[in-house]
């Protein structure tokens, strides 16, 4: 049952995650995007971690999916259908890119860290009882706990044993936040209106690719 | 792990913890749940409720309200809902197809899936997820997903304006309502929404001190603006975008909207009541004998019909109150509602998160609640609530007097391009 239900989850994320990298829409790619992230919370309640699963819808598609299709909103023209292709020369270091992802995720899940005495790749396991009964393993305690009381134990394991890549995460997210900032603010010597207030006037002024020459901002940031 | 031991010994007796055991029966809960409450009485609530806003709006403007179908007009909802189901469905021509079916749905689903972990009464949830209020923020916030694609979907400028303010609003005002449920899941130790119940038992409801009030508020400002209700209607604002990102929709895919729209008031009249004013305990800090008649079926039967009677009379008051607002107050502009958010809401419910650890410290900590303890806690947190509100009213005004007189206004482009 469960090996079933994963089976069907894993193929919509991959089919989500192929739709994303495919889609010559950008918002179409934002929606398969929400789609595989739904996927990928999927997984989570599948693992019984409901909080993660939480998390991830929330964090995920109630902010950073929907901020980014206001981006795309913001910066492209507004249906999102300028129909985009890769240019040739990103094509190599992207595929590099993107093996050094799959390089990095395959040492991370090979050297994940089981409860005690239990081994990562083996078999299923049913969630735990509730009561505790004696003579059980000391993995089925420690999953219990898990289970029961999420956020808790995310909390003191990212303190303790994740804080490095904690950190490193939120560096990371500040370094993201300059580097917008810095792609999208520019001095403007000459008084003219700030770009937002001449583009809330453009939607009522027609849908149509009418401001693809003066947008050199936006074809730098989606580039 | 040793700091964690001694912080959960002092703060949630283990017995506390809210565990959800998989069995048949709980599949037989489950499956009830989904038939009769979801399916029946939360789609009645809300027929009911709009029947109630048109009686109330018309009470406001010194009309009579619908009166012609049944009794008072009793009838009325149900040929409303016959009228939008056999209404045409119509799909703009140049709409994304797919997409635009979908909106309705997921705006819908997010509505609906925020009930699940409401506790009613005494074990009267459906499901009581250990991170229940996690859950709760989540799934609402999948609903601004949902009424953008709708806006998107329309190929239309009005929707597509109204699906941007949409967006702007929902995600701006869901900080602070988030921010200010961080004092309840603080005291209560537990992200369990029957666990904030049940503390709310011991320690009397969480209205009833200073942070918890400041929080209150916030929560249920940042409440009605994300559920789009005037005075924060940007997104559907009839006079100026027409019907905002429903423009486009017809027939009872419309009423999905609708439907989802009322009971998101509902829904957040309900957290509110159980975050904040104790669920269904009618007296503030009496602890409330679960057990009056014995311990048998029909006491529980009869304790819970008196918890439900009452939470349900608080959530009335609370759609009252929305409804109230609703006929009173108008619109606010765009930049002033996020600068509302940003600017004053925000900093206070930042701020809110050390006086409820104040609050946490002088009043929970000690554990069990007396009078003293309360008093004092209330005194000193009162002081710092009060005189953060006033600083920050302060600070916003002077801040807004340095500029010139017309400088929130957005600027309008020069003439030449506006007639590009």
């Amino acid at each position: 049952m469960a090996s079933i239900l994963f089976l069907v989850i894993a193929t919509i994320g991959l089919a989500t995650a192929l739709g994303t990298v495919l889609s010559r829409n950008l918002v179409r790619a934002g929606l398969y995007l929400v789609a595989f992230f739904f996927a990928v919370a999927c997984l989570f309640v599948l693992l019984e971690a409901e909080f993660l699963a939480a998390i991830q819808v929330l964090v995920y598609i109630g902010a950073v999916a929907i901020l980014l299709m206001f981006g795309i909103m913001l910066t492209r023209d507004t249906m999102g259908d300028d129909t985009t292709a890769i240019p040739v020369g990103w094509m190599v270091p992207g595929l590099f890119g993107g093996l050094c992802v799959f390089a990095v995720l395959v040492v991370g899940i090979n050297n994940s860290i089981a409860p005690s005495g239990w081994s990562p790749w083996e078999g299923t396991s049913s969630r735990p009882s509730i009561v505790k009964e004696e003579a059980e393993p000391g993995w089925v305690a420690e999953r219990r706990e898990a289970v029961n009381d999420m956020g808790r134990v995310i909390g003191v394991e990212l303190m303790t044993r994740y804080v490095v890549p904690f950190e490193v995460a939120g560096l990371l997210l500040t370094a993201a936040l300059v580097g917008a900032i810095a792609l999208a603010h520019r001095e403007d010597p000459d008084p003219k209106p700030p770009r937002s207030a001449n583009r809330a006037a453009g939607p009522g002024a027609g849908d149509g690719p009418s401001t693809e020459a003066e947008e050199p901002v936006a074809s730098s940031v989606s580039s | 792990m040793i700091p964690d031991e001694v912080w959960r010994s002092a703060v949630v007796p283990v017995a506390n913890l809210q565990l959800v055991e998989l069995n048949l029966q709980t599949w037989i809960r489950w499956a009830l749940w989904l038939a009769v409450g979801f399916a029946g009485i939360f789609p009645g609530i809300v027929a009911y409720m709009v029947w109630l806003e048109r009686k109330v709006a018309a009470r406001f403007q010194d009309r009579i309200g619908p009166n012609r179908v049944g009794p008072l007009g009793l009838l009325q909802p149900i040929a409303d809902a016959i009228k939008l189901i056999t209404k045409e469905n119509i799909v703009p021509r140049s709409a994304d197809r797919i997409v635009h079916l979908l909106a309705p749905i997921l705006v819908l689903v997010s509505a609906f899936l925020v009930m699940a972990v409401v506790p009613f009464a005494v074990g009267l949830v459906p499901v009581d997820l250990p991170s229940g209020l996690v859950y709760l923020i989540a799934v609402s916030s999948l609903s601004p997903l949902g009424i953008f694609l709708a806006g998107w979907s329309s190929r239309n400028k009005y929707s597509l304006l109204g699906a941007m303010r949409a967006v702007a609003q929902l995600v701006s005002y869901e900080v602070p309502q988030v921010l200010a449920t961080i004092p309840v899941a603080l005291w209560a130790g537990s992200l369990s929404l029957v666990t904030i119940f049940d503390r709310q038992l011991e320690f009397g409801w969480n209205v009833f001190s200073p942070p918890g009030f400041l929080a209150f508020a916030t929560f249920l400002i940042a409440g009605v603006a994300e559920v789009n209700r005037t005075p924060f209607d940007l997104p559907e604002a009839e006079s100026e975008i027409i019907a905002g990102y429903h423009t486009e929709y017809t027939g009872m895919r419309f009423g999905l909207f609708f439907l989802a729209e009322y009971l998101s008031v509902f829904g957040v009249s309900c957290v509110a009541t159980v975050l904040f004013l104790g669920g269904g305990t009618p007296i503030p800090f009496l602890e409330f004998p679960v057990d009056l008649l014995g311990d048998s079926t029909a006491s529980l039967i009869v304790v819970n019909l008196i918890l439900l009677s009452v939470f349900l009379l608080k959530v009335l008051g609370f759609i009252f109150l929305m409804f109230w607002i609703r006929a009173t107050l108008p619109r606010m502009r765009v930049d002033r509602l996020m600068n509302f958010a940003w600017k004053y809401l925000v900093p206070l419910s930042i701020l809110n998160v050390f006086f409820a650890a104040i609050w946490y410290e002088m009043v929970i900590r000690p554990g069990g609640l007396t009078f003293g303890n309360w008093l004092r806690g209330t005194l000193v947190t009162g002081v710092l609530v009060a005189a953060a509100v006033y600083l920050t009213f302060l600070l916003n005004r002077k801040l807004a007097e340095a500029k010139p007189l017309d400088a929130d206004w957005p600027s309008v482009a020069p003439a030449t391009e506006a007639a590009r």
